[in-house]
Protein backbone atom coordinates (compact mmCIF):
# COMPACT_ATOMS: atom_id res chain seq x y z
CA UNK A 1 0.00 0.00 0.00
CA UNK A 2 1.40 3.65 -1.24
CA UNK A 3 2.40 5.24 1.90
CA UNK A 4 0.67 8.69 0.88
CA UNK A 5 1.42 10.35 4.11
CA UNK A 6 4.12 12.71 3.30
CA UNK A 7 2.32 14.77 1.26
CA UNK A 8 -0.13 15.97 3.46
CA UNK A 9 1.43 18.84 6.37
CA UNK A 10 -0.51 18.67 9.68
CA UNK A 11 -1.80 22.34 10.56
CA UNK A 12 -0.19 23.17 13.90
CA UNK A 13 -3.59 24.03 16.08
CA UNK A 14 -4.69 19.97 15.21
CA UNK A 15 -4.85 18.35 18.64
CA UNK A 16 -4.77 14.94 16.82
CA UNK A 17 -4.05 14.77 13.23
CA UNK A 18 -3.69 11.40 10.84
CA UNK A 19 -3.53 10.88 7.51
CA UNK A 20 -3.51 7.62 5.56
CA UNK A 21 -3.79 5.93 9.18
CA UNK A 22 -4.06 1.87 8.23
CA UNK A 23 -3.29 -0.89 10.44
CA UNK A 24 -3.56 -4.59 8.85
CA UNK A 25 -2.73 -7.15 11.22
CA UNK A 26 -0.95 -9.65 9.44
CA UNK A 27 -0.55 -8.03 6.72
CA UNK A 28 2.60 -8.24 4.33
CA UNK A 29 4.62 -4.97 5.16
CA UNK A 30 4.52 -6.33 8.73
CA UNK A 31 5.41 -9.60 8.51
CA UNK A 32 7.14 -9.80 4.99
CA UNK A 33 4.82 -12.55 3.94
CA UNK A 34 0.59 -13.78 4.26
CA UNK A 35 0.59 -17.28 5.44
CA UNK A 36 -1.33 -19.06 2.94
CA UNK A 37 -4.92 -19.12 2.42
CA UNK A 38 -5.05 -16.44 5.23
CA UNK A 39 -6.29 -12.64 4.15
CA UNK A 40 -4.82 -9.94 6.09
CA UNK A 41 -7.27 -8.43 8.68
CA UNK A 42 -8.11 -5.01 7.88
CA UNK A 43 -8.51 -3.12 11.15
CA UNK A 44 -8.36 0.24 9.92
CA UNK A 45 -7.73 1.51 6.20
CA UNK A 46 -7.33 5.10 5.45
CA UNK A 47 -7.64 7.48 8.34
CA UNK A 48 -7.60 10.79 7.63
CA UNK A 49 -8.94 12.99 10.12
CA UNK A 50 -7.96 16.21 12.24
CA UNK A 51 -9.21 17.36 15.44
CA UNK A 52 -8.34 20.58 16.96
CA UNK A 53 -7.59 21.66 19.92
CA UNK A 54 -10.04 22.33 22.51
CA UNK A 55 -12.56 20.25 20.50
CA UNK A 56 -14.44 17.47 21.80
CA UNK A 57 -14.38 14.92 19.85
CA UNK A 58 -17.09 11.71 19.24
CA UNK A 59 -15.67 8.46 17.80
CA UNK A 60 -18.63 6.86 16.86
CA UNK A 61 -18.83 3.12 15.11
CA UNK A 62 -20.25 -0.23 16.06
CA UNK A 63 -18.53 -2.91 17.51
CA UNK A 64 -15.49 -4.27 15.65
CA UNK A 65 -15.33 -1.24 13.59
CA UNK A 66 -11.95 0.05 14.29
CA UNK A 67 -12.69 2.63 17.05
CA UNK A 68 -10.48 1.06 19.70
CA UNK A 69 -7.61 0.21 16.79
CA UNK A 70 -7.56 3.94 16.16
CA UNK A 71 -7.09 4.99 19.90
CA UNK A 72 -4.49 2.23 20.36
CA UNK A 73 -2.65 3.69 17.21
CA UNK A 74 -2.89 7.25 18.64
CA UNK A 75 -1.17 5.93 21.90
CA UNK A 76 1.20 4.28 20.36
CA UNK A 77 0.50 0.62 21.84
CA UNK A 78 0.37 -0.83 18.20
CA UNK A 79 2.12 0.25 15.31
CA UNK A 80 0.33 1.23 12.12
CA UNK A 81 0.79 -0.92 8.76
CA UNK A 82 0.85 2.54 6.57
CA UNK A 83 0.12 6.07 7.21
CA UNK A 84 1.19 8.70 10.21
CA UNK A 85 -0.38 9.84 13.41
CA UNK A 86 0.64 13.14 15.03
CA UNK A 87 -0.89 13.83 18.48
CA UNK A 88 -0.23 17.27 20.23
CA UNK A 89 2.10 18.06 17.36
CA UNK A 90 4.59 15.18 17.77
CA UNK A 91 4.68 12.37 15.74
CA UNK A 92 3.40 8.93 17.63
CA UNK A 93 5.84 7.20 16.06
CA UNK A 94 8.92 8.68 17.86
CA UNK A 95 7.65 10.71 20.17
CA UNK A 96 7.62 8.15 22.90
CA UNK A 97 7.18 8.37 26.89
CA UNK A 98 6.66 12.64 26.78
CA UNK A 99 4.00 12.87 24.15
CA UNK A 100 2.09 10.30 26.89
CA UNK A 101 2.66 12.46 30.19
CA UNK A 102 0.39 14.86 28.26
CA UNK A 103 -2.50 12.76 27.62
CA UNK A 104 -5.04 11.04 29.84
CA UNK A 105 -6.59 7.59 29.01
CA UNK A 106 -9.37 5.76 29.92
CA UNK A 107 -9.37 2.39 28.43
CA UNK A 108 -12.93 0.63 27.46
CA UNK A 109 -13.69 -1.84 30.57
CA UNK A 110 -10.66 -0.35 32.19
CA UNK A 111 -8.48 -3.38 34.21
CA UNK A 112 -7.23 -1.43 37.73
CA UNK A 113 -4.71 -3.27 40.38
CA UNK A 114 -7.31 -5.12 42.36
CA UNK A 115 -5.27 -5.18 45.38
CA UNK A 116 -4.61 -1.97 45.85
CA UNK A 117 -7.41 0.78 47.30
CA UNK A 118 -8.85 3.80 45.38
CA UNK A 119 -6.68 6.51 46.80
CA UNK A 120 -3.55 3.88 46.43
CA UNK A 121 -3.94 3.47 42.72
CA UNK A 122 -4.58 7.15 41.93
CA UNK A 123 -1.30 7.86 43.98
CA UNK A 124 0.32 5.28 41.71
CA UNK A 125 -0.98 6.78 38.27
CA UNK A 126 -0.16 9.99 39.27
CA UNK A 127 3.62 9.59 40.28
CA UNK A 128 4.20 8.79 36.74
CA UNK A 129 3.63 12.43 35.76
CA UNK A 130 5.51 15.53 36.08
CA UNK A 131 1.98 17.44 36.58
CA UNK A 132 0.22 16.99 39.26
CA UNK A 133 -2.82 15.48 40.41
CA UNK A 134 -4.49 19.19 40.68
CA UNK A 135 -8.37 17.81 39.29
CA UNK A 136 -8.51 14.90 41.66
CA UNK A 137 -10.18 16.59 44.35
CA UNK A 138 -12.63 18.19 42.13
CA UNK A 139 -13.24 15.04 39.57
CA UNK A 140 -13.91 12.98 43.52
CA UNK A 141 -16.30 15.29 44.19
CA UNK A 142 -18.00 15.24 41.38
CA UNK A 143 -18.17 11.75 41.02
CA UNK A 144 -19.23 11.33 44.34
CA UNK A 145 -16.59 9.13 45.33
CA UNK A 146 -16.04 9.76 49.79
CA UNK A 147 -12.87 9.37 51.23
CA UNK A 148 -14.71 5.72 52.31
CA UNK A 149 -15.31 4.38 48.54
CA UNK A 150 -11.28 5.45 48.22
CA UNK A 151 -10.25 3.51 51.11
CA UNK A 152 -11.53 0.55 49.99
CA UNK A 153 -9.44 -2.69 47.78
CA UNK A 154 -10.69 -1.75 44.27
CA UNK A 155 -11.46 -5.67 44.23
CA UNK A 156 -14.55 -4.90 46.73
CA UNK A 157 -15.62 -2.11 43.65
CA UNK A 158 -18.69 -2.05 41.22
CA UNK A 159 -18.45 -1.92 37.88
CA UNK A 160 -19.95 1.67 37.66
CA UNK A 161 -17.43 2.86 40.67
CA UNK A 162 -14.10 1.33 38.80
CA UNK A 163 -15.30 3.34 35.85
CA UNK A 164 -15.68 6.43 37.73
CA UNK A 165 -12.02 5.83 39.26
CA UNK A 166 -10.99 5.03 35.37
CA UNK A 167 -11.92 8.83 34.57
CA UNK A 168 -10.52 10.25 37.88
CA UNK A 169 -7.22 8.54 36.75
CA UNK A 170 -7.14 9.33 33.03
CA UNK A 171 -7.84 13.35 34.37
CA UNK A 172 -6.64 14.26 37.82
CA UNK A 173 -3.25 15.13 36.39
CA UNK A 174 -5.18 17.81 34.04
CA UNK A 175 -3.70 16.52 30.40
CA UNK A 176 -4.05 18.72 27.17
CA UNK A 177 -5.91 15.65 25.68
CA UNK A 178 -7.77 12.99 27.04
CA UNK A 179 -8.57 9.86 25.30
CA UNK A 180 -11.94 7.97 26.40
CA UNK A 181 -12.81 4.72 24.92
CA UNK A 182 -16.71 4.37 26.12
CA UNK A 183 -15.88 6.28 29.32
CA UNK A 184 -19.88 6.58 30.41
CA UNK A 185 -20.09 2.68 30.47
CA UNK A 186 -21.08 1.16 34.11
CA UNK A 187 -22.37 4.66 34.85
CA UNK A 188 -25.80 5.32 36.33
CA UNK A 189 -27.66 8.34 34.94
CA UNK A 190 -26.67 10.93 37.55
CA UNK A 191 -23.20 9.95 37.02
CA UNK A 192 -23.58 10.66 33.35
CA UNK A 193 -25.05 14.04 34.15
CA UNK A 194 -21.97 14.69 36.25
CA UNK A 195 -19.43 13.05 34.12
CA UNK A 196 -20.78 15.64 31.10
CA UNK A 197 -20.30 18.60 33.11
CA UNK A 198 -16.71 17.24 33.48
CA UNK A 199 -16.38 17.09 29.67
CA UNK A 200 -18.02 20.69 29.56
CA UNK A 201 -15.29 22.09 32.05
CA UNK A 202 -11.99 20.53 30.23
CA UNK A 203 -13.77 22.10 27.21
CA UNK A 204 -14.03 25.62 28.83
CA UNK A 205 -10.26 25.20 30.06
CA UNK A 206 -9.71 24.52 26.43
CA UNK A 207 -8.57 20.91 27.00
CA UNK A 208 -9.16 18.28 24.10
CA UNK A 209 -11.30 15.76 24.79
CA UNK A 210 -11.39 12.13 22.39
CA UNK A 211 -13.78 10.06 23.06
CA UNK A 212 -15.89 6.71 21.37
CA UNK A 213 -19.20 6.09 22.22
CA UNK A 214 -22.26 4.19 21.72
CA UNK A 215 -24.04 6.41 23.63
CA UNK A 216 -25.80 8.89 20.62
CA UNK A 217 -27.45 11.28 23.24
CA UNK A 218 -24.18 11.63 24.86
CA UNK A 219 -22.46 12.39 21.79
CA UNK A 220 -25.37 15.11 20.77
CA UNK A 221 -24.98 15.87 23.94
CA UNK A 222 -21.18 16.80 24.86
CA UNK A 223 -19.78 16.73 21.02
CA UNK A 224 -18.63 19.66 18.71
CA UNK A 225 -17.82 17.25 15.89
CA UNK A 226 -18.19 13.54 15.47
CA UNK A 227 -16.55 10.65 13.51
CA UNK A 228 -17.90 7.92 12.07
CA UNK A 229 -16.16 5.19 11.00
CA UNK A 230 -17.39 1.64 10.08
CA UNK A 231 -15.80 -1.49 8.79
CA UNK A 232 -12.34 0.16 9.41
CA UNK A 233 -12.98 2.98 6.86
CA UNK A 234 -14.06 6.87 8.27
CA UNK A 235 -17.93 7.30 6.69
CA UNK A 236 -18.98 10.23 7.90
CA UNK A 237 -16.57 13.05 10.14
CA UNK A 238 -18.43 16.33 10.36
CA UNK A 239 -20.10 18.91 13.00
CA UNK A 240 -22.93 17.14 15.41
CA UNK A 241 -24.99 20.04 14.20
CA UNK A 242 -24.55 20.19 10.61
CA UNK A 243 -24.56 16.16 10.38
CA UNK A 244 -28.44 16.15 12.86
CA UNK A 245 -29.39 19.23 10.03
CA UNK A 246 -29.14 17.51 6.57
CA UNK A 247 -30.38 14.12 8.02
CA UNK A 248 -33.80 12.84 7.27
CA UNK A 249 -36.93 14.27 9.72
CA UNK A 250 -39.89 11.95 9.67
CA UNK A 251 -43.11 14.35 9.01
CA UNK A 252 -46.78 13.33 9.09
CA UNK A 253 -49.46 15.86 7.80
CA UNK A 254 -53.51 15.17 8.03
CA UNK A 255 -55.12 17.16 6.07
CA UNK A 256 -59.17 19.09 6.36
CA UNK A 257 -59.64 18.83 3.23
CA UNK A 258 -58.86 16.64 -0.09
CA UNK A 259 -55.68 18.45 -2.15
CA UNK A 260 -54.62 16.52 -4.68
CA UNK A 261 -52.77 19.78 -5.95
CA UNK A 262 -51.24 20.40 -2.80
CA UNK A 263 -50.30 16.59 -2.31
CA UNK A 264 -48.89 16.28 -5.27
CA UNK A 265 -46.04 19.44 -4.66
CA UNK A 266 -45.34 18.14 -1.92
CA UNK A 267 -44.73 14.39 -2.96
CA UNK A 268 -42.44 16.14 -6.12
CA UNK A 269 -40.81 18.18 -3.28
CA UNK A 270 -37.03 18.16 -3.21
CA UNK A 271 -35.73 16.02 -0.09
CA UNK A 272 -38.75 14.04 0.11
CA UNK A 273 -38.61 10.02 -0.21
CA UNK A 274 -40.87 7.39 0.98
CA UNK A 275 -44.15 9.34 0.40
CA UNK A 276 -47.49 8.30 1.58
CA UNK A 277 -50.97 9.80 0.95
CA UNK A 278 -53.96 7.76 2.49
CA UNK A 279 -57.55 9.08 3.93
CA UNK A 280 -55.94 12.34 4.16
CA UNK A 281 -52.45 11.57 5.21
CA UNK A 282 -49.44 12.01 4.52
CA UNK A 283 -46.41 10.59 5.77
CA UNK A 284 -43.28 10.95 4.37
CA UNK A 285 -39.43 11.19 4.92
CA UNK A 286 -37.66 14.71 4.28
CA UNK A 287 -33.90 15.51 4.04
CA UNK A 288 -32.40 18.89 4.82
CA UNK A 289 -34.12 22.46 4.78
CA UNK A 290 -37.47 22.51 6.10
CA UNK A 291 -38.77 25.40 4.50
CA UNK A 292 -40.10 24.64 1.56
CA UNK A 293 -42.27 22.43 2.98
CA UNK A 294 -43.81 24.55 5.29
CA UNK A 295 -44.40 27.48 2.38
CA UNK A 296 -46.09 25.16 0.73
CA UNK A 297 -48.35 24.02 3.67
CA UNK A 298 -48.94 28.19 4.23
CA UNK A 299 -52.64 28.53 4.08
CA UNK A 300 -53.68 24.89 3.72
CA UNK A 301 -56.05 23.26 5.80
CA UNK A 302 -54.32 21.05 7.97
CA UNK A 303 -55.84 19.38 11.03
CA UNK A 304 -52.49 18.17 12.39
CA UNK A 305 -48.44 18.56 11.12
CA UNK A 306 -45.83 16.69 12.94
CA UNK A 307 -42.08 17.30 12.03
CA UNK A 308 -39.55 14.47 14.51
CA UNK A 309 -36.50 16.15 15.02
CA UNK A 310 -33.28 14.41 13.40
CA UNK A 311 -31.30 12.89 15.93
CA UNK A 312 -27.53 11.52 15.38
CA UNK A 313 -28.99 8.26 15.78
CA UNK A 314 -30.80 8.50 12.86
CA UNK A 315 -27.91 9.48 10.92
CA UNK A 316 -25.88 6.95 12.42
CA UNK A 317 -28.43 4.32 11.87
CA UNK A 318 -29.06 5.79 8.01
CA UNK A 319 -25.01 5.41 7.55
CA UNK A 320 -25.17 1.83 8.55
CA UNK A 321 -27.64 1.00 6.47
CA UNK A 322 -25.85 2.29 3.37
CA UNK A 323 -23.97 -0.62 1.77
CA UNK A 324 -20.27 -1.24 3.33
CA UNK A 325 -17.26 1.28 1.62
CA UNK B 1 14.67 2.48 35.47
CA UNK B 2 11.16 3.52 36.86
CA UNK B 3 11.49 4.51 40.34
CA UNK B 4 7.88 4.33 40.86
CA UNK B 5 7.10 1.06 39.69
CA UNK B 6 10.18 -0.77 41.23
CA UNK B 7 8.49 0.12 44.36
CA UNK B 8 5.32 -0.97 43.45
CA UNK B 9 6.95 -4.18 42.16
CA UNK B 10 8.39 -4.18 45.56
CA UNK B 11 5.32 -3.54 47.54
CA UNK B 12 3.57 -6.21 45.50
CA UNK B 13 5.93 -9.22 45.78
CA UNK B 14 7.23 -8.64 49.35
CA UNK B 15 4.51 -11.00 51.01
CA UNK B 16 5.78 -13.78 48.32
CA UNK B 17 9.33 -12.80 48.79
CA UNK B 18 9.62 -12.72 52.61
CA UNK B 19 7.76 -16.64 52.81
CA UNK B 20 10.44 -18.00 50.23
CA UNK B 21 13.38 -16.10 51.55
CA UNK B 22 12.38 -17.65 55.25
CA UNK B 23 11.65 -21.30 53.72
CA UNK B 24 15.02 -20.71 51.91
CA UNK B 25 16.77 -19.22 55.62
CA UNK B 26 15.31 -22.26 57.45
CA UNK B 27 16.97 -24.96 54.46
CA UNK B 28 20.18 -22.82 54.76
CA UNK B 29 20.24 -23.46 58.20
CA UNK B 30 19.00 -27.16 58.31
CA UNK B 31 22.36 -28.21 56.33
CA UNK B 32 24.80 -27.49 59.04
CA UNK B 33 22.84 -29.17 61.67
CA UNK B 34 22.43 -32.23 58.97
CA UNK B 35 26.27 -32.13 58.83
CA UNK B 36 26.96 -31.71 62.26
CA UNK B 37 24.53 -34.32 63.77
CA UNK B 38 24.97 -37.04 61.46
CA UNK B 39 28.31 -36.14 59.04
CA UNK B 40 30.54 -38.06 61.06
CA UNK B 41 28.64 -41.46 61.13
CA UNK B 42 27.77 -41.44 57.25
CA UNK B 43 30.93 -40.51 56.25
CA UNK B 44 32.04 -43.29 58.22
CA UNK B 45 29.27 -45.44 56.97
CA UNK B 46 30.65 -44.76 53.32
CA UNK B 47 34.37 -45.00 54.30
CA UNK B 48 33.41 -48.96 55.39
CA UNK B 49 32.29 -49.96 51.62
CA UNK B 50 28.53 -51.05 52.69
CA UNK B 51 27.10 -48.63 50.42
CA UNK B 52 29.95 -47.47 48.34
CA UNK B 53 28.04 -47.18 44.87
CA UNK B 54 25.03 -45.43 46.32
CA UNK B 55 27.56 -42.84 47.92
CA UNK B 56 29.97 -42.26 45.23
CA UNK B 57 26.87 -41.50 42.80
CA UNK B 58 25.62 -39.33 45.46
CA UNK B 59 29.14 -37.75 45.25
CA UNK B 60 29.47 -37.62 41.64
CA UNK B 61 26.28 -35.68 41.11
CA UNK B 62 27.77 -32.48 43.54
CA UNK B 63 31.17 -32.97 42.54
CA UNK B 64 32.53 -33.50 45.67
CA UNK B 65 32.57 -34.94 48.70
CA UNK B 66 28.95 -34.67 50.47
CA UNK B 67 30.39 -35.94 54.39
CA UNK B 68 32.31 -32.33 54.73
CA UNK B 69 30.43 -29.26 55.66
CA UNK B 70 31.55 -28.02 51.96
CA UNK B 71 29.98 -30.39 50.47
CA UNK B 72 26.97 -30.31 52.49
CA UNK B 73 26.58 -27.00 51.87
CA UNK B 74 27.28 -27.37 47.83
CA UNK B 75 24.66 -30.27 47.90
CA UNK B 76 22.11 -27.69 49.91
CA UNK B 77 22.82 -25.35 47.15
CA UNK B 78 22.08 -27.63 43.92
CA UNK B 79 19.31 -29.41 45.71
CA UNK B 80 15.79 -29.42 44.07
CA UNK B 81 14.21 -27.91 47.38
CA UNK B 82 16.47 -24.63 47.05
CA UNK B 83 16.31 -24.60 43.52
CA UNK B 84 12.25 -24.89 43.30
CA UNK B 85 12.25 -22.03 45.86
CA UNK B 86 14.46 -19.69 44.01
CA UNK B 87 12.39 -20.65 41.06
CA UNK B 88 9.18 -19.95 42.57
CA UNK B 89 10.03 -15.93 43.31
CA UNK B 90 12.41 -15.22 40.16
CA UNK B 91 11.55 -17.25 37.19
CA UNK B 92 7.43 -17.07 38.43
CA UNK B 93 7.70 -13.44 38.96
CA UNK B 94 9.61 -12.75 36.04
CA UNK B 95 7.70 -14.51 33.45
CA UNK B 96 4.76 -13.39 35.04
CA UNK B 97 5.78 -10.17 34.90
CA UNK B 98 4.18 -8.64 31.89
CA UNK B 99 2.50 -11.09 30.39
CA UNK B 100 0.45 -10.88 33.54
CA UNK B 101 -0.11 -7.65 33.00
CA UNK B 102 -1.35 -8.01 29.56
CA UNK B 103 -3.65 -10.73 30.36
CA UNK B 104 -5.31 -9.04 33.03
CA UNK B 105 -5.06 -5.76 30.77
CA UNK B 106 -3.69 -3.55 33.20
CA UNK B 107 -0.28 -3.14 31.04
CA UNK B 108 -2.31 -0.62 28.74
CA UNK B 109 -3.48 1.33 31.99
CA UNK B 110 0.59 1.36 32.70
CA UNK B 111 2.07 1.79 29.48
CA UNK B 112 -0.65 4.85 28.87
CA UNK B 113 1.58 6.71 31.52
CA UNK B 114 4.96 8.61 30.11
CA UNK B 115 6.66 5.44 30.62
CA UNK B 116 8.99 3.91 27.61
CA UNK B 117 8.39 -0.02 27.32
CA UNK B 118 12.41 0.13 27.40
CA UNK B 119 11.93 1.50 30.49
CA UNK B 120 9.48 -0.87 31.95
CA UNK B 121 11.66 -3.46 30.92
CA UNK B 122 14.65 -2.52 32.93
CA UNK B 123 12.95 -2.21 35.62
CA UNK B 124 11.64 -5.15 36.18
CA UNK B 125 14.54 -6.73 35.17
CA UNK B 126 16.24 -4.93 38.02
CA UNK B 127 13.61 -6.28 40.37
CA UNK B 128 14.53 -9.89 39.14
CA UNK B 129 17.80 -9.58 39.75
CA UNK B 130 17.14 -8.03 43.35
CA UNK B 131 15.02 -11.28 44.07
CA UNK B 132 17.63 -13.50 42.54
CA UNK B 133 20.31 -11.88 45.18
CA UNK B 134 18.63 -11.91 48.07
CA UNK B 135 17.04 -15.31 47.61
CA UNK B 136 20.63 -16.47 47.40
CA UNK B 137 21.64 -14.48 49.96
CA UNK B 138 18.76 -16.28 52.54
CA UNK B 139 19.90 -19.54 51.49
CA UNK B 140 23.70 -18.92 52.28
CA UNK B 141 22.98 -17.04 55.13
CA UNK B 142 20.90 -19.68 56.73
CA UNK B 143 24.27 -21.81 55.91
CA UNK B 144 26.27 -19.92 57.78
CA UNK B 145 24.31 -18.82 60.75
CA UNK B 146 23.82 -22.97 60.93
CA UNK B 147 27.50 -23.30 60.53
CA UNK B 148 28.24 -20.89 63.23
CA UNK B 149 25.99 -22.02 65.67
CA UNK B 150 26.74 -25.29 65.49
CA UNK B 151 30.62 -25.16 65.64
CA UNK B 152 31.22 -26.47 62.01
CA UNK B 153 32.01 -22.92 60.13
CA UNK B 154 35.69 -24.02 60.25
CA UNK B 155 36.28 -25.18 56.91
CA UNK B 156 33.99 -22.35 55.01
CA UNK B 157 35.95 -19.44 53.68
CA UNK B 158 33.91 -16.23 53.40
CA UNK B 159 35.19 -15.50 50.05
CA UNK B 160 33.72 -19.00 48.70
CA UNK B 161 30.72 -18.41 50.06
CA UNK B 162 30.49 -14.97 48.45
CA UNK B 163 31.41 -16.64 44.85
CA UNK B 164 28.94 -18.74 45.90
CA UNK B 165 26.50 -16.39 46.24
CA UNK B 166 27.24 -14.39 42.88
CA UNK B 167 27.44 -17.77 40.89
CA UNK B 168 23.65 -18.34 41.99
CA UNK B 169 23.21 -14.49 41.63
CA UNK B 170 24.03 -15.47 37.74
CA UNK B 171 22.61 -18.79 37.22
CA UNK B 172 19.08 -17.10 38.56
CA UNK B 173 19.69 -13.63 37.23
CA UNK B 174 20.00 -15.70 33.37
CA UNK B 175 16.92 -17.82 34.11
CA UNK B 176 15.04 -15.03 35.09
CA UNK B 177 16.29 -12.69 32.09
CA UNK B 178 15.14 -15.61 29.70
CA UNK B 179 11.55 -15.62 31.44
CA UNK B 180 11.01 -11.96 31.53
CA UNK B 181 12.03 -11.99 27.72
CA UNK B 182 9.50 -14.68 27.31
CA UNK B 183 6.98 -12.78 29.42
CA UNK B 184 7.14 -9.75 26.87
CA UNK B 185 6.89 -12.07 24.05
CA UNK B 186 3.40 -13.24 24.91
CA UNK B 187 -0.02 -12.00 25.81
CA UNK B 188 -0.68 -14.76 27.85
CA UNK B 189 0.93 -15.73 31.22
CA UNK B 190 0.75 -19.95 30.54
CA UNK B 191 3.10 -19.80 27.13
CA UNK B 192 5.48 -17.44 28.85
CA UNK B 193 5.87 -19.35 32.26
CA UNK B 194 5.76 -22.76 29.96
CA UNK B 195 9.23 -21.73 27.92
CA UNK B 196 10.52 -20.57 31.63
CA UNK B 197 10.06 -23.50 33.43
CA UNK B 198 11.15 -25.96 30.50
CA UNK B 199 14.44 -23.98 30.52
CA UNK B 200 14.51 -24.43 33.98
CA UNK B 201 13.27 -27.76 34.22
CA UNK B 202 14.99 -29.35 31.01
CA UNK B 203 18.25 -27.16 31.96
CA UNK B 204 17.76 -28.87 35.49
CA UNK B 205 17.31 -32.90 34.13
CA UNK B 206 20.27 -32.63 31.63
CA UNK B 207 22.46 -31.74 34.51
CA UNK B 208 21.37 -34.11 36.44
CA UNK B 209 21.39 -37.04 33.84
CA UNK B 210 24.73 -35.75 32.42
CA UNK B 211 26.50 -36.14 36.00
CA UNK B 212 25.19 -39.25 36.49
CA UNK B 213 25.44 -40.47 33.32
CA UNK B 214 28.77 -40.52 31.48
CA UNK B 215 26.88 -41.14 28.12
CA UNK B 216 25.01 -38.14 28.33
CA UNK B 217 27.67 -35.71 29.39
CA UNK B 218 28.60 -34.36 26.44
CA UNK B 219 24.99 -32.62 26.63
CA UNK B 220 25.80 -30.66 30.02
CA UNK B 221 27.27 -27.51 28.46
CA UNK B 222 23.72 -27.13 27.29
CA UNK B 223 22.18 -26.97 30.91
CA UNK B 224 22.71 -23.09 32.73
CA UNK B 225 22.90 -25.50 35.69
CA UNK B 226 26.23 -26.52 34.32
CA UNK B 227 27.61 -23.12 35.15
CA UNK B 228 26.33 -23.33 38.96
CA UNK B 229 29.14 -25.26 40.63
CA UNK B 230 28.99 -24.28 44.39
CA UNK B 231 31.26 -27.16 44.91
CA UNK B 232 34.11 -26.38 42.86
CA UNK B 233 34.33 -22.99 44.63
CA UNK B 234 33.94 -24.43 48.22
CA UNK B 235 37.14 -26.49 47.13
CA UNK B 236 38.48 -22.54 46.02
CA UNK B 237 38.24 -23.56 42.23
CA UNK B 238 36.02 -20.74 41.02
CA UNK B 239 36.00 -20.83 37.42
CA UNK B 240 35.52 -16.78 35.93
CA UNK B 241 34.46 -18.64 32.86
CA UNK B 242 31.01 -19.94 34.37
CA UNK B 243 30.32 -16.47 35.23
CA UNK B 244 31.16 -15.24 32.13
CA UNK B 245 28.95 -17.91 30.09
CA UNK B 246 25.62 -17.09 32.40
CA UNK B 247 26.42 -13.41 31.91
CA UNK B 248 26.40 -14.25 27.96
CA UNK B 249 23.49 -16.08 28.25
CA UNK B 250 21.51 -12.68 30.70
CA UNK B 251 22.69 -10.53 27.64
CA UNK B 252 21.31 -12.25 24.91
CA UNK B 253 17.58 -12.78 26.89
CA UNK B 254 18.06 -9.26 27.66
CA UNK B 255 19.14 -7.81 24.30
CA UNK B 256 16.04 -9.85 22.58
CA UNK B 257 13.58 -8.49 25.08
CA UNK B 258 15.05 -4.67 24.59
CA UNK B 259 14.59 -5.21 21.09
CA UNK B 260 11.00 -6.68 20.63
CA UNK B 261 9.33 -5.31 23.36
CA UNK B 262 9.02 -2.03 21.71
CA UNK B 263 8.29 -3.07 18.31
CA UNK B 264 5.53 -5.90 19.42
CA UNK B 265 1.90 -4.78 18.99
CA UNK B 266 -0.36 -4.57 22.37
CA UNK B 267 -3.51 -4.99 20.83
CA UNK B 268 -6.65 -4.59 22.99
CA UNK B 269 -6.97 -7.37 25.76
CA UNK B 270 -8.75 -10.25 25.13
Amino acid sequence: MPDRSARVPFRRVDAIATHALTKHYGSPRRWGHISAGVPPIRALDDLTLAVQAGEVFGFLGPNGAGKSTAIRLLLGFIHPTAGRAEVLGLDVATAGAGLRGRIGYLPGGIALYDGLTGTQLLDYLAAFYARPPVLRGGLVDQLGLSARDLGRPIRDYSRGMRQKIGIVQALQHDPELAILDEPSEGLDPLMQRAFYAILDERKAAGRTVFFSSHVLSEVERVCDRVGIVRAGRLVALERVAELVARRRRHVEIRLGAPAPALTSAIAALVGVSTFEARDGRLSFGLDGDVTRLLRLLEGAALTDLTIEPARLEDAFLELYDEPAP
Amino acid sequence: MSAILFRRTWAAQRVRLAFVMLALVAWGFLLPVIFATFGKEMGALARSGTFANVFDVMSRFTGGDVFSIRGTVALGLVHPIALALVTIQVVGFAAAAVAGERQRGTLEVLLARPLERRVLHRTLLAATLLFAALTEAAVLGGIVAGALLFGVAGDLRAVDIALCWLNGVALFGALGAISLAASVSFDRVGPALGIALAVTLVGYTVEFVGTLWPDAAWLRPYSLFRYFQPTKILAGAFEPGDLLVLGAILGAAVAWAAWLFPRRDLAAPS
